[in-house]
């Protein structure tokens, strides 16, 4: 056979040159790809292959200012499954029924979910370690379990406004939680590790941790102990005077501006903050469904979580009568002995204003007794001496026309006139507290200035943050805002705000032993008409040296009375009682109080008549022996019981007649004294609380009792503004 | 004619068990982790190569010895016997993903194609030796081929198996073009083949994007882009280097069958470019010295005989590494010698067989 032509040979040979050549340029494409563009695809190619998974950190505790934990995280574990991986080791069905079981879910959602076609499946989130522990045992492939922490709240219903609650992702939603979020939340760590196209892990070396940060603590400024006592008592006033809108309280320390409680009522758990607690809002929303629900829900959330104290304002009434005094003496423009007039009235812009008690007017009156009355005449008198621009910088000054800047998301600012707009009318009104707003917290940090010997403060609900180990990262130290009123002017306005709880509408905060000083507020709400009120008292105590400051609304009361003398003096007074004792403040007794002291009901029983009186009058009780025998052997009352200084106790001796037992006089609405009267007479004991008018008593009048038997009379001043 | 006989070109032999080996190692790299995957086995796939693999190499060892020039009694009767088998394949054929493409011997099966691109090299070096400057005659030269191409073609389209059907047409006008036909006549059959193209585009849109999508793949991430993009993933992802043997990530599962035609992909990220280069270079060698051997045949006929097996080696090859670097629209191409095909791998070796007998008989070794 012949060799190929040179033709061919020609022709074979450019097909070699073609396919070298191509093959070349596929050499040069292939590095391009690798070495040109390698980076940006290597970037994007592991990307893909990689899976980040989130360790939580664990979220930072929030303290009371005492170390005592008010919002703990607790690790729980949240359970996720890999469908392939279930799908490989083939027993889908044994690990959908143990997992159902254990986790009280039903069999078909588990079967579904973990035989998904997908990459990833959350079952369930925040199991409880037991359940965690038993599904660990199983040793399941593809089934994981990942730490995870859950927030609890020791107190429950507690400070709930203030802490504020997390969600489902342990995110702050709103109070201190969602305030001081990103401290508390701490930096989460990171796993990142490689996995198949399905989402399978991969054991490959370019795995890498990062270690989770913890969170934060936060100490609060909050004492557990005294938000104990303002929500025992706000809540008792909430119920008992039928508040509609809630109440709040403020306590602080004036010379901090530390707030000591904060508390809303009516509340919720901290631990269940999705459930609304309104009767009322529940029953309409269960009516409801999709979007409307949707809404309805929002805004009931929105309206249970409110933080009354720093978010709503309201108007002041005369409580602001403080503020009047302070600017009228510190301009020195009025005098503590300066005699005004009241004739139920004062005429101004051709308008009548009237005062608060216009169906009996208060008449002449000094200055100091016009504060004690809360006459509505004598401060108009008072602002037009100042004139509208002092009177208007001094609002200013004792922080009514900004936010305190205290750290709390959603504080407002209450309402003040405008400059251009505060004529003689708005001038006479504001004198008295009514026309403008002011948040609960305005009033409490203004007050403040004045038991703080005229240095307004910025308020601090944060004390502290402190680490892991309790080493303090971050104190906050309290800042002075302003001088508002010199310290002598803050000196006499304390005294006479004394003098209006121990002489005047605010009696009914009185509480012996300390020296409690206030002013009490009644306004009532826009439109005016409706019969409805804002009933609150502001007041510190000492007075002389203030420890604490205590602010109480009541917003719509419908109980038997809604003035603030009447039905929020005395929470303010309970609360001072409550806190002063718990911050051992030394009490200072005035003789008439010395005189009228608790005394406990010594055992007398076995003892000698001689003896048994002695013991009685060293214990400022007075005796008074039935029959002739030597020997005590009954008594009344009976030992333990609590009896006023100069009470009698009656001792039964052998031989003493069967005595006969009385019946309780009716008291109400009788004064301190003639009920004194009454009971005395009737041969049984009495022991009073607060004055002015009997209100309560018990026994009830008609039960027939030994006589002896202590009364317990409660008196409130009703005739108060 | 025994006297004629030499020993074979040891540097082809080398090269092709240098590539056989070199394929081997990769098939076992990208098919261990799918294998787990799929049939719990890593070895699965690899195992079934090893063993097509042995037998290529009898088949390759036979042929080296089998005289080539017997091939040209057979001719005709092996390319009926393929067109045969190419319609038996449409109508008795296993279905694989909506195709048939496999026919099935016992427990063996084989793509009736494979033989078919055997059948028609062998039948057209044998022929268009005979011919010798006839071809240069346009009806009686040039059509003939082009109607045998056109029907084996068609056959393969059916099956559907259009990259086969273009690798058959490409080695058979390759063999025209060697045999010396005239360069005008392709022209002239050029203008009817873009027109036919352009009337295909129009009348399926999606036609044209999959055409123009390895322009750009990631305008196409989701649809037609996604695979050539894993692939461009998996050569990145190799930079200089590679992230060493059996390390490829984008094997796991993110190139679907990685041992099968993005194999290459994989050897890139495992072995980097070096590595990748070093491969083409092999088959650049593989290509030298196979024509080489086809320009030093001992008659026209061996001569054009290596020139279509070699030509094959080489498209397959080309086309291959061209789609999985984006350089041309996806199409189903394997590597020769490294994708895990079964009985592909046979008829390859029996080609190599084949060039390696022509070898023998080359003038060189008198
Ligand atoms: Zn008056």
């Amino acid at each position: 056979m012949a060799a190929p032509s040179i033709t061919i040979k020609k022709r074979i040979f450019t097909l070699l040159i073609i396919f070298i050549t191509a093959a070349i340029a596929l050499i040069i494409r292939t590095g391009w790809w690798q070495i040109h563009e390698g980076e940006r695809l290597q970037k994007e190619a592991i990307e893909q292959q990689t899976r980040d998974r989130i360790i939580s950190s664990r979220r930072g505790t929030i303290y009371d200012r005492n170390g005592k934990p008010l919002a703990v995280s607790a690790s729980v574990d949240t359970v996720s499954v890999i469908p392939n991986e279930i799908k490989k080791a083939g027993n889908a069905e044994e690990v959908a029924a143990k997992l159902s079981e254990v986790l009280g879910m039903s069999y078909e959602e588990v079967y579904n979910k973990i035989t998904k076609n997908s990459a990833y499946e959350f079952i369930k989130r925040k199991i409880e370690k037991k359940e965690a522990d038993i599904i660990r045992g199983y040793n399941f492939k593809g089934v994981y379990l990942e730490e995870d922490s859950k927030r609890y709240y020791p107190y429950g219903n507690f400070a709930s406004h203030v802490i504020g609650a997390t969600g489902t992702d342990n995110q702050g939603l709103f109070g201190i939680e969602a305030k001081y979020d990103k401290y508390l939340k701490g930096m989460p760590g990171r796993i990142v590790a490689a996995k198949d196209a399905l989402g399978t892990d991969m054991p490959y070396p370019y795995e890498r941790y990062i270690n989770a940060e913890e969170g934060t603590n936060v100490v609060l400024t909050i004492d557990e102990v005294i938000q104990h006592f303002v929500e025992k008592h706000l809540e008792t006033a909430v119920i008992e005077n039928k508040v509609q809108q809630g109440g709040a309280a403020i306590v602080m320390d004036p010379k901090t501006g530390d707030i000591l409680a904060m508390a809303v009522k009516p509340d919720f758990d901290l631990n269940n903050p999705f459930e609304i607690q309104d009767a009322q809002a529940r029953e309409e929303l269960e009516k409801l469904t999709g979007e409307e629900f949707k809404k309805r829900y929002e805004i009931e959330l929105g309206k249970m979580w409110r933080n009354k104290a720093v978010v709503d304002s309201y108007e002041p009434g005369s409580t602001f009568k403080i503020f009047t005094s302070a600017m009228g003496l510190e301009e020195n423009v009025v005098k503590v002995d300066d005699v005004f007039t009241c004739r139920g009235y004062a005429t101004v812009a051709n308008h009548n204003i009237k005062c608060w008690r216009s169906y009996n007017p208060h008449g002449t009156q000094t200055f100091v007794e016009g504060v004690q009355n809360s006459c509505n005449p004598v401060f108009i008198d008072v602002a037009f001496r100042l004139g509208s621009d002092k009177f208007y910088r001094y609002v200013d000054a004792f922080g009514f026309m900004d936010k305190t800047g205290i750290d709390f998301d959603g504080e407002t600012a209450g309402l003040f006139h405008k400059k251009e707009n505060f004529n003689e009318l708005e001038l006479a009104t504001a004198a008295f507290g009514q026309g403008f707003t002011v948040t609960p917290l305005q009033m409490v940090c203004a007050v403040s200035a004045v038991a703080n010997d005229g240095l307004l403060l910025k308020p601090r609900l944060v004390k502290q943050l402190t680490d892991v180990d309790g080493n303090v990262v971050q104190t906050f130290e309290p800042e002075i805002v302003r001088q508002v009123i010199s310290k002598e002017t803050a000196a006499t306005l304390r005294n006479i705000l004394e003098s209006v709880v121990s002489e005047g509408t605010g009696g009914n905060a009185y509480i012996k032993g300390f020296r409690v000083a206030g002013k009490t507020g009644t306004s009532e709400k826009l439109p005016r008409g409706n019969g409805k009120y804002i009933a609150s008292f502001i007041g510190f105590a000492p007075a002389d040296d203030p420890k604490v400051v205590c602010l109480v609304i009541l917003d719509e009361p419908m109980g038997e009375s809604y003035y603030g003398g009447t039905i929020a003096a005395p929470v303010v007074g309970k609360i001072l009682d409550d806190t002063l004792r718990y911050l051992e403040v030394e009490p200072k007794f005035t003789e008439k109080e010395l005189e009228t002291m608790d005394v406990i009901v010594p055992e007398l029983r076995n003892m000698e008549v001689k003896e048994a009186q002695n013991a009685l009058k060293e214990l400022n009780l007075k005796n008074k022996v039935e029959g002739n025998g030597n020997t005590i052997i009954d008594q009344t009352p009976k030992p333990g019981a609590k009896l006023q200084g100069q009470s009698t106790v009656i001792l039964y001796t052998e031989g003493a007649d069967k005595v006969e037992n009385v019946v309780v006089p009716d008291v109400l609405g009788k004064s301190v004294l003639d009920s004194n009267r009454i009971i005395i007479n009737a041969g049984l004991n009495i022991r009073i609380t607060g004055s002015g008018t009997a209100i309560k008593q018990e026994p009830a009048a008609g039960t027939v009792v030994p006589p002896g038997t202590v009364v317990n009379v409660e008196f409130r001043h009703m005739d108060v503004d | 004619m025994v006297k004629d006989r030499g020993t074979f070109d040891f540097g082809f032999f080398l090269t092709v068990m240098i590539l056989l080996s070199f394929g081997l190692v990769m098939v076992f790299s990208a098919s261990s982790y799918s294998a787990l995957n799929d049939y719990n086995d890593s070895y699965y796939v690899i195992k079934r190569q090893l063993i097509w693999a042995l037998l290529g190499l009898f088949v390759m060892f036979f042929m080296a010895g089998f005289d080539y020039r017997k091939l040209a009694y057979l001719s005709v009767p092996f390319l009926l016997i393929s067109i045969v088998l190419l319609v038996a394949v449409l109508i008795v054929g296993t279905e694989v993903n909506g195709a048939r493409r496999w026919l099935g011997i016992g427990g063996l099966s084989f793509q009736p194609s494979e033989v078919a691109k055997l059948a028609v090299i062998i039948y057209f070096s044998n022929s268009l030796a005979k011919k010798k400057d006839k071809v240069k005659k346009f009806f009686t030269g040039f059509v003939p081929y082009l109607l045998i191409l056109g029907v084996i073609a068609l056959l393969v389209i059916k099956e559907p198996h259009l990259s086969g059907a273009v690798v058959i047409v490409l080695v058979g006008l390759m063999l025209l073009f060697a045999a010396g036909a005239k360069i005008f006549h392709f022209v002239l059959m050029a203008i009817p083949a873009v027109a036919g193209l352009v009337v295909a585009v129009m009348m399926e849109p999606y036609r044209m994007r999959r055409i123009v999508s390895f322009l750009n793949p990631w305008e196409y991430k989701m649809k037609e882009g996604w695979q050539i993009i894993q692939s461009l993933y998996a050569i990145g992802s190799g930079g200089l280097f590679g992230l060493g043997l059996g390390r490829s990530r984008q094997k796991l599962l993110y190139i679907p069958e990685a041992q099968n035609d993005f194999i290459f992909s994989i050897l890139c990220e495992e072995l980097g470019f070096v590595g990748a280069a070093t491969v083409i270079i092999l088959f650049i060698i593989l290509i030298w010295r196979g024509i080489k051997i086809a320009i030093n045949a001992g008659d026209t006929f061996g001569s054009l005989l290596a020139t279509g097996i070699i030509s094959l080696i080489a498209i397959q090859v080309l086309i291959n590494i061209a789609v999985v670097t984006s350089s041309m629209p996806v199409t189903g191409m394997p590597l020769p010698f490294f994708s895990a095909g079964g009985s592909s791998l046979v008829f390859i070796m029996m080609g190599m067989g084949i060039v390696l007998n022509i070898s023998r008989y080359s003038k060189g070794r008198g």
